[in-house]
């Protein structure tokens, strides 16, 4: 059993490494990484089951069929949860923004549930990709209520004495440029290790069972039962992700618009 | 071997945080039911923030 856990240790690199971006033309700066792909693809089955919705609930109230109420549901939840909950009265204006956030998001994490293709959300590129989409998105709102000018100013509370007001815009500046980081490291950290424990758990139930098949004696079976064990745990771990994968889409949409709101408040 | 230990002392850090913030959800929960749904949003933004901290443990433990 020992010598499973050391074989287990020696390719944790590898399978680490395994997640990083790799090219699938060009290079990692500028061309197709293997991440790229499964999110466009993600972004496809995205189009394709909201066209599919769209033509369901044209000409009627209700939609029919199993998908097209799960994306009523999603668009509900979307209404009733985030936006009227965090917006009040703005939230119609914001929706559609908040929506496509909500279901990329949800698409590019729940691509990666299927046994081994990938997270279109696993790497930083394209988590900082959509956050910089909210970003710009909330920094434009604040611009439209305010005034370019107001809008700068307003990152410093009023009536406060003038050098730590100063004192107090430089800090509001750095966190609004933190939320962009922490929007795009949230996501990706949520996926990246998720995707890693899974990995884990599945190469120790390969390296603790391959004993047990070469030849048949007691400490072989007993290391070969220990990948039961493995199995259990990856199946909680699985089902957990699939939790998580939701969870994120909905912090992210939250987030987003916790900040819109925050842009459009008057004097905080 | 030291990253692991790294990583456990993050991991301690953020258990803290999440079971503190879901403690007091839950009796705030239990003594005022009428602001459940409020609750529940600020103590997953809560959580979601305090797991950010840990992940990006996790993510430099393994480098």
């Amino acid at each position: 059993m020992g010598e499973a856990f050391q074989q287990v240790s020696d390719s944790m690199g590898e399978l680490v490494g395994s997640f990083y971006p790799a090219a699938v033309y060009g290079n990692t700066t500028v061309g197709l990484t293997v991440y790229v792909c499964w999110f466009s693809l993600a972004m496809l089955i995205m189009v394709a089951i909201l066209l599919a919705y769209k033509r369901n609930i044209e000409g009627r109230l209700v939609p029919h069929g199993t998908v097209a109420n799960a994306v009523d549901y999603g668009m509900e939840f979307i209404a009733n949860d985030i936006c009227k909950g965090v917006l009040g009265d703005t939230w119609k204006e914001h929706f559609p923004f908040l929506a496509t956030i909500f279901f990329v998001v949800l698409f590019g994490n729940y691509i990666g549930m299927l046994p081994t293709w990938k997270a279109g959300t696993g790497s930083t590129g394209i988590t900082g990709a959509i956050a910089l989409a909210s970003f710009v998105y909330f920094i434009y709102v604040g611009m439209k209520k305010k005034g370019v000018i107001g809008y700068i100013k307003s990152l410093a509370p009023a009536g406060v004495m003038k050098p730590i007001a100063v004192l107090v815009w430089f800090i509001e500046l750095f966190s609004t440029f933190l939320r962009l980081i922490t929007l795009a490291v949230r996501l990706f950290c949520n996926m990246f290790a998720g995707h890693v424990v899974m990995g884990v758990f599945a190469l120790m139930i390969s390296i603790f069972v391959t004993p047990a098949l070469q030849a048949f004696t007691i400490s072989n079976m007993m290391t070969g039962a220990m990948s039961i064990l493995w199995l259990v745990l990856l199946l909680i771990i699985y089902a957990v992700e699939l939790l998580v994968c939701f969870i994120q889409a909905y912090v992210f949409t939250l987030l987003s618009a916790v900040y819109v709101q925050l842009a459009e408040s008057e004097g905080h | 071997m030291s990253n692991i230990f790294g990583y456990a002392i993050c991991v301690v850090g953020a258990a803290l945080g999440i079971s503190f913030a879901a403690y007091s959800a839950a009796t705030n929960m239990a003594r005022q039911p009428e602001v459940k749904g409020n609750l529940f949003t600020v103590f997953i933004l809560a959580s979601a923030f305090i797991e950010a901290l840990c992940l990006i443990g996790f993510v430099v433990a393994i480098m």
